[in-house]
Formats: C-alpha cells, sequence, structure tokens
C-alpha cells in the first residue's frame, strides 16, 4: 500500500525537484533498511553504519569517475568491500558491550573519514571526486528524474523484500533474541557469534549499496559522505520509523528527507529538526512511527498451529553426563572445587547446598556459560568442558536459570519456539513443536500471551517448556520450584517425573528439600566448591557434615 | 627545552580534557548512562564565552576568568535541562535508549549553535591575558598557565566536594547503588540532577578554556565526546582518577605526535590505539574501578 502511494506521489506531484528528494529518500531507506538488521533486530549500535555508506560510495566514486568503470562493475565492488571491511573488523569489535561497541564502531568511522580527507591522491582529499558516471542497466544509460527514482526505488523494494523475509523468517528471529537475551540464545543452541557477525556483515552490504546509489545520485563523491550527520540521518530514520522495521526504515526515510523541504525556512540547520525529532521519538514513542500504527490498527492475531511432536529423538540407556573433577576460580576463590557426577538416563538427580556453595556455577560451566579451569565434562566420548554454549546445546544439554529471562517482545509461543529455530526448517514448523512441549506441562492455553506481565509460576513453566522443546538428553533446572505455591509444587514435581519417564536425565538445582528429596534418586551437596555428600536422598538429613555445613557449626 | 614547552602544551590541553572526561565519567557513576552530547557541552561552553565576552568591562585586568562563574551556572543549569528531557523520562529504559537521546541533544546543541554562530572557527577572550612568559628561555603563554590552575582548583574542588561533604557522601552513595542509596534516604532523582549539572559544568569550563587556544566550532564537539571516551577507557570505565590519568595522557600523546608528524596522524593514531585497548583490555588499562551496571 505504502509503495502505491509513493508510485502515485511520483507520477503525479513529483516536480524535478521533489523527484530528486524522492530519490535520495530511497538512498537513505536501503541504508536504513541495513540499520535495522544490525541495530534494529541485533540490538547492536552499531555507529560504522556511516563509514559503510562512505565506503561504498567512494568505491564507486573513484573507481567510476577515475578508472572509469560501469556501473555492472562499481556496483558489487560498492557492496564488497564494506562487507569485508564488516567481516574484518566484526569479529573483534562484537564482542564488546553496547556503548563500548558503539564506541568502538565510531572510531572506525573517524578512521575512515581522517584516511579519505588525507589521502588526495586516490579520493581527492577534501574537495573530493567529480565526474561519476550515471548509472547503465542493460546497456540502458538511466536519465535523471523519474527513471533513476524508480531504479533507486527498485533497490529498495529489492532490498526490503529480502529484509523482511530474513526478519520474519529463522534468522530474523534468532537475532532477535540474541538482542533480547544472549544468554539465554546461546543455550538454546543458537551460534550468538555467529548472528552478530552476519547481521553487521549484512547492514555493511546494504549501506555500500546505498552509498553507491547516493553516488550516481549526486554525480561527485566527497568526504561528506563519511561525517557524521550521514550516521545521524540513519539513526534517525531507524528510530523514528519503527525500530526493526523494513516499513519503518521507508516511512522514516520518506518522512525525514522531505522534513527539511517542510522546514525550509531553517535552511540549513534541518538537522535540528532531526535531533528534536528523534528526541521527541524516543521519549514519546519507543516503537516509532510503525509501532504506532499498529496500535491504531492492530494486526489480527496468527491463527494458532496444530500442536505437533517433534521427532523423537534416541536417547541411549546408563550415563548420559559425566562431569570429572570440575574446577573453577574466581579471583583467589575455588567457586566449584573438584565436583565429579554421573547423570543416568531417567533418573533425577538433586544438587544441594548452601548459598554460595557453587550450584550455579555447576551449572553454568556444564552448559558452557563458565569456562572451566579444570575438569572433563564428558557426553559419550565427548569432552564439552570450555566448549561454546551453542555447541553444549546441540550436543543435547538444555537448562533453565535461576533468574527466568523470557523476551518481554515475545509471545509465549514465540518464546517457546525460539528453541527450535536451531533444528526446524520453519517458524511455523518450530511454533507447532513448541505448542507441543507447553501442552506437555499442561500450559498450551498460555502460547497466545505475552510474556511480558506472566506471573513468575507461569513464566518458569514457560520456561521449561521452552528446554523441554529441545528434547533434551539432559536437563539443567537451576531452582525451579522457587516461589511456587505448594500445590504448582506438587504439579512442576509430576512434570519433571514425566519427563525423567522419556529416558532425559534431570539435574535440578533446589533449596526446597521438601520438593526435591521426595523427587531425587540420587543427591550430592556441595560446600564451598567441594562434594559434600553424594548419595540416597534418606541419607541427607542424618548426614553430620551436610548438617554442620547448613547450620555453620565447625565441620 | 622545546621538549618542556610541548610539555606545558599537553598538560594545558590535557587539564581541559580532563574536566571534560570528568564529567562524562560523573554522569557515568551516577546513571549508568552514557552521555553523549558531553562534547557538545564543552562546545557550548565555548561558545557562551564567546557570547558574553562582549559584555566584559573592558578595563578589568582579568577579562576571561570573570566569565568562568557565569559559563559555570549557565552550563550547570543546561545539564538540568539535558537531564530533564533526555534522561529522566528514560531511565527506565534500556542503556541504549539514553544513548541515543543524547546523541539527539547534542545534534540539536551542535546545529543550534551552527546557525546561531555560524561554521567558522571563533575564539574566546583569554582568562588572564594573551601574553606569554619568559621563564628563563622557556616560552610559556599565559593561557596555557591559567588553563592548568584553573582546570586543577575545579578537579581539587570536586576531590573536596566528593570526599568531604555531605552532599558529596550522598552524590557516592547514588554512584554506587541507586537502589540502596534510596533505601537509606537519599533523594536519589535530585543527586542525579546535580551530577548532570555538575558534569555539564565541567564541560562548559573545558570549553571556555579551550576555546582560546584552540578556538571552537560548532562541530568540535565529535571529536571531543571520543577523546572523553578514550580517556575513561584507558583510566579504567568508572574510575575518577583514571579519567583524569588518561586525559593527560592522551593529550601529551596527541600533542607530541603533532609536533612531529601532524594533528590528523595523532588523532588517526589515537583512534587506532583506542581500537587495540578496547580488544585487548576493554577493562581498560588500569583495571575496572566500578562495576558496570549497563
Amino acid at each position: 500500500m505504502m509503495l502505491a502511494v509513493l508510485v502515485a506521489y511520483a507520477l503525479l506531484y513529483a516536480s524535478p525537484y521533489g523527484l530528486r528528494v524522492l530519490t535520495v529518500a530511497g538512498v537513505y531507506a536501503l541504508a536504513a533498511i541495513g540499520f535495522q538488521i544490525v541495530f534494529g533486530l541485533g540490538g547492536a549500535l552499531s555507529l560504522a553504519h556511516g563509514a559503510f555508506f562512505g565506503i561504498g560510495a567512494y568505491a564507486t566514486g573513484i573507481l567510476g569517475s577515475q578508472w572509469g568503470w560501469g556501473f555492472a562493475a562499481t556496483f558489487p565492488v560498492s557492496l564488497l568491500v564494506p562487507l569485508l571491511l564488516a567481516l574484518l573488523v566484526g569479529l573483534p569489535v562484537l564482542r564488546l558491550e553496547s556503548h563500548y561497541f558503539a564506541l568502538a564502531t565510531l572510531g572506525i568511522a573517524q578512521v575512515v573519514h581522517l584516511l579519505a580527507v588525507n589521502s588526495p591522491d586516490l579520493t581527492g582529499g577534501a574537495n573530493g571526486l567529480p565526474g561519476v558516471p550515471g548509472i547503465v542497466l542493460f546497456g540502458w544509460a538511466v536519465p535523471r528524474g523519474l527513471p533513476l527514482a524508480a531504479v533507486v526505488w527498485g533497490f529498495v523494494a529489492l532490498g526490503g523484500l529480502l529484509a523482511w523475509r530474513l526478519a520474519r523468517g529463522r534468522w530474523g528471529r534468532a537475532l532477535t533474541l540474541v538482542r533480547d537475551d544472549p544468554l539465554a540464545a546461546g543455550t538454546l543452541g543458537l551460534d550468538v557469534g555467529g548472528l552478530r557477525l552476519a547481521a553487521f556483515a549484512l547492514s555493511a552490504v546494504y549501506a555500500g549499496a546505498a552509498g553507491a546509489l547516493a553516488v550516481h545520485t549526486q554525480r561527485v563523491v566527497s568526504p561528506e559522505v563519511l561525517e557524521f550527520p550521514v550516521m545521524v540521518s540513519v539513526l534517525t530514520i531507524a528510530v523514528v520509523g519503527g525500530r526493526g522495521r523494513v516499513a519503518g526504515a521507508i516511512l522514516g526515510a520518506v518522512l525525514l528527507l522531505h522534513l527539511p523541504e517542510w522546514f525550509r525556512f531553517l535552511e540549513r540547520s534541518y538537522l535540528i529538526v532531526y535531533g528534536v525529532a528523534l528526541l521527541a521519538t524516543i521519549v514519546l514513542a519507543p516503537h516509532g512511527l510503525t509501532g504506532l500504527l499498529d496500535r491504531l490498527f492492530p494486526a489480527r492475531p496468527a491463527p494458532m498451529p496444530r500442536p505437533e511432536a517433534p521427532p523423537e529423538k534416541a536417547i541411549p540407556n546408563g550415563p548420559l553426563l559425566r562431569v570429572e573433577g570440575l574446577i573453577k576460580g574466581f579471583g583467589g576463590v575455588r567457586a566449584v572445587d573438584g565436583v565429579s557426577l554421573t547423570l543416568e538416563a531417567g533418573t533425577i538427580t538433586g544438587l544441594i547446598g548452601p548459598n554460595g556453595s557453587g550450584k550455579t556455577t555447576l551449572v553454568n560451566l556444564i552448559s558452557g556459560l563458565e569456562t572451566p579451569d579444570g575438569g572433563r565434562v564428558l557426553m559419550g566420548n565427548a569432552d564439552l568442558a570450555g566448549q561454546r554454549p551453542d555447541r553444549i546445546a546441540r550436543a543435547g544439554i538444555a537448562r533453565t536459570f535461576q533468574a527466568v529471562s523470557l523476551p518481554e517482545g515475545a509471545s509465549v509461543l514465540a518464546a517457546v519456539a525460539a528453541a527450535r529455530l536451531e533444528r526446524d526448517g520453519s517458524i511455523a514448523l518450530a511454533e507447532a513443536h513448541a505448542l507441543w512441549a507447553l501442552e506437555r506441562l499442561g500450559a498450551a492455553d498460555l502460547a497466545a500471551k505475552p510474556c511480558a506481565g506472566l506471573p513468575a509460576a507461569l513464566r518458569r513453566r514457560v520456561e521449561l517448556a521452552r528446554a523441554l522443546a529441545r528434547q533434551p538428553a539432559v536437563l539443567l533446572l537451576d531452582e525451579p520450584a522457587a516461589g511456587l505455591t505448594d500445590g504448582e509444587k506438587a504439579e512442576l514435581a509430576g512434570h519433571l517425573r514425566a519427563i525423567a519417564a522419556t529416558g532425559t536425565a534431570l539435574l535440578v538445582v533446589e533449596h526446597d528439600m521438601g520438593f526435591l528429596l521426595p523427587l531425587a534418586g540420587h543427591v550430592l551437596c556441595l560446600d564451598q566448591g567441594r562434594p559434600l555428600y553424594a548419595g540416597p536422598p534418606e541419607g541427607v538429613r542424618s548426614d553430620p557434615a551436610v548438617v554442620a555445613a547448613y547450620l555453620g557449626e565447625g565441620a | 627545552m622545546i621538549t618542556l614547552q610541548l610539555l606545558v602544551n599537553g598538560l594545558a590541553l590535557g587539564a581541559a580534557y580532563a574536566l571534560v572526561a570528568l564529567g562524562f565519567v560523573l554522569v557515568l557513576n551516577a546513571t549508568a548512562a552514557v552521555n553523549f552530547a558531553q562534547g557538545d557541552l564543552v562546545m557550548a561552553g565555548g561558545l557562551l564565552g564567546v557570547a558574553l565576552a562582549p559584555h566584559l568591562p573592558g578595563y578589568l585586568p582579568l577579562p576571561g576568568l570573570l566569565l568562568l562563574p557565569v559559563v559555570l551556572v549557565l552550563m550547570a543549569g543546561l545539564g538540568l535541562l539535558l537531564a530533564a528531557a533526555a534522561y529522566l523520562p528514560l531511565r527506565r529504559r534500556p542503556p541504549v535508549a539514553v544513548f541515543i537521546s543524547t546523541i539527539a541533544a547534542g545534534i540539536i546543541l551542535q546545529n543550534g549553535a551552527s546557525v546561531l554562530f555560524g561554521p567558522e572557527p571563533r575564539a574566546a577572550p583569554p582568562l588572564l591575558g594573551g601574553g606569554t612568559l619568559d621563564l628563563g628561555g622557556l616560552v610559556v603563554a599565559e593561557q596555557s598557565l591559567a588553563i592548568i590552575a584553573v582546570a586543577a582548583l575545579l578537579i581539587a574542588g570536586q576531590q573536596w566536594l566528593f570526599g568531604r561533604t555531605q552532599l558529596g557522601r550522598r552524590l557516592r552513595a547514588t554512584a554506587q547503588d541507586p537502589e540502596m542509596a534510596r533505601a537509606c534516604g537519599v533523594p536519589v532523582t535530585a543527586m542525579i540532577l546535580i551530577t548532570f549539572a555538575l558534569g555539564t559544568a565541567f564541560a562548559g569550563a573545558a570549553g571556555l578554556l579551550l576555546a582560546n587556544r584552540y578556538f571552537v566550532t560548532p562541530t568540535a564537539g565529535g571529536d571531543l565526546i571520543l577523546k572523553a571516551y578514550i580517556a575513561v577507557t584507558i583510566g579504567g570505565w568508572g574510575s575518577v582518577p583514571g579519567a583524569v590519568a588518561g586525559a593527560l595522557l592522551i593529550a601529551l600523546f596527541e600533542v607530541g605526535v603533532s609536533s612531529v608528524l601532524s594533528y590528523p596522524v595523532a588523532l588517526g593514531l589515537l583512534y587506532a590505539t583506542l581500537l587495540v585497548i578496547l580488544v585487548a583490555r576493554p577493562q581498560g588499562l588500569f583495571g575496572e574501578a566500578a562495576r558496570r551496571r549497563a
């Protein structure tokens, strides 16, 4: 619909000048669509996007005006150079946390700008390079005006469609989860680093394409394309339009590129309007214009999928997971100090101990959120110790967290389906499997509800369903009964027994002995990182060492 | 002798950078928010000096210094405005929201200045005098000495405020743990407002100090926020003495490399060093002083 309005505008009302503004709006829409991928979906505030735009522009400008290359050759190079740079700098920089990442990418942008201004032989220095040839498509030299606008918006449509499909597909969902909760994403089998790098690199390709088209529109390339205002414009477009939405990028670009026309009395300082628009949007409408439109015209809820059991995974009998002499120190303190345990198929093992005894650290070590200093984590013959969380998750280990973390913006069904993104071929299939997991825990009626605002007991249920949807051979639960009523605890115990009955091995960290001891077949008690007791649950209460540790008497 | 002169120049620049970084780190500690407008606030302080200069009584011997209290007060007010518009409405939202809102505030300041003053570089009046002193062959600009003295006084004043006063204790408590501070009866919102006022006043003072020797343009803030950021990163994220030390270090580096090679090379090397530090030692060269809450 929006496209139809644009076409009508271009054909009926646009003057040559209006068409030029529309063309530039297309250029910025393309850049902003790329920015939505890395910032909107991926959650990384990349301030290098303007630099990638400028590098694409310079690639086209130098090759076109100095070397006489045509569009068919310069355009791919303008995509490739930013892509290569993004891959090169992305690896180290993407490991950084939010503001460090923003700073580092801004640093990259400043270096690129300095290089462009101070290498006059290559870039024409501060004056830039004139005489960039126009676009030639299949032998047709695209003239300015309507044809150029149409070609640019053709690229926008192409890029927008691709980004929209990616955003709505498994990849986009995975990326959103990486944004909202990178820890959980890793334990659900998603390669957090790989997803981030791919998003960063793809955004650079979009920026490069936009930069190339910008130069073809202006026929000149100068350091202006590398200055901060380009970055500011793209950021403003994405935020004002609506974060993460392709429609937001297009709407934002058309609106903000036309703002200076409406505020022409401000002359060159139209950027003030950008600043005010950015500030007002972030304060008043955090989801941008598309967010407001969504509220005015709420989307019809998608029909529920039919629950479907995921293909049965054969879980072997006998020991599934063997932990041998695991060690982890923080500073001078040994949080986990030589712990060994074996989890047999179909059994429930309780892990107890006073606060600070290393229970959660042990679970983090097994699931890969912490790297052990020593020891082995064996599944079959493979040693998983020190592996990345997603590799460990793929080996068949799932977990829940002490503090339940669910993506607040997602529905329960989408949150649980995240566990299947890495395995299932489509979102529909992942959701069918997710509904099966919810149904198994008697929580299918929650599926359409948003995660935000769920009471604690239901959040724990949803998180358990998410772990269960992975059909793990080994399931690690960190205080699953915390905050539950007695009735809810009894229900949970029933569910855990049913899960174990399918062959899964459970390790349950818990303080509530009344809940845990009847449930577990085997109990391990830790104190200051060391095993204090290992044996049947009946023996725990009478073990002098355990009693001493809990009561704080000298052992 | 030339080395000594460079050292004095570097110290003067570093003293001003230290004020910028100090204001940045105070706000960061109190709110866990990155104030991206800090560089543009420096520029605003410089231009405030330019604007106020014609109103100075011409016969007074210390013209620029008279502007300092006025700039400090006006900038503190601007800091309150910034907090009210770009921080307080967003305090329950992820840190990136404040980051973007302060980018927006910076854009408004930058382009507002461009409308009011035009793009060309301008100089504020010197603090003491525009002359040079000959200290036994060592020729130093009076302005350099004035910058060092004023910055040192302000930094010492900040240390006294935080270390020795009841208000300082409350400010520190807010920075360390706002929840706990609130539970102990500290008016946390007021403390945050004061921190913003203080941080902005420091940025403004730095702007006034720099605007005579280095001139001021509406777009000067971009490089300054990066330098503040680098200083804070070198000094250890969240460390107040670290920020001051980091600022001195980058200023000496900048002056030194500029004298041998050129300013763009110095700037490029500075950013490159920053990238290496970030990747190799994100906790800063001297370790992490404050636990990150962002």
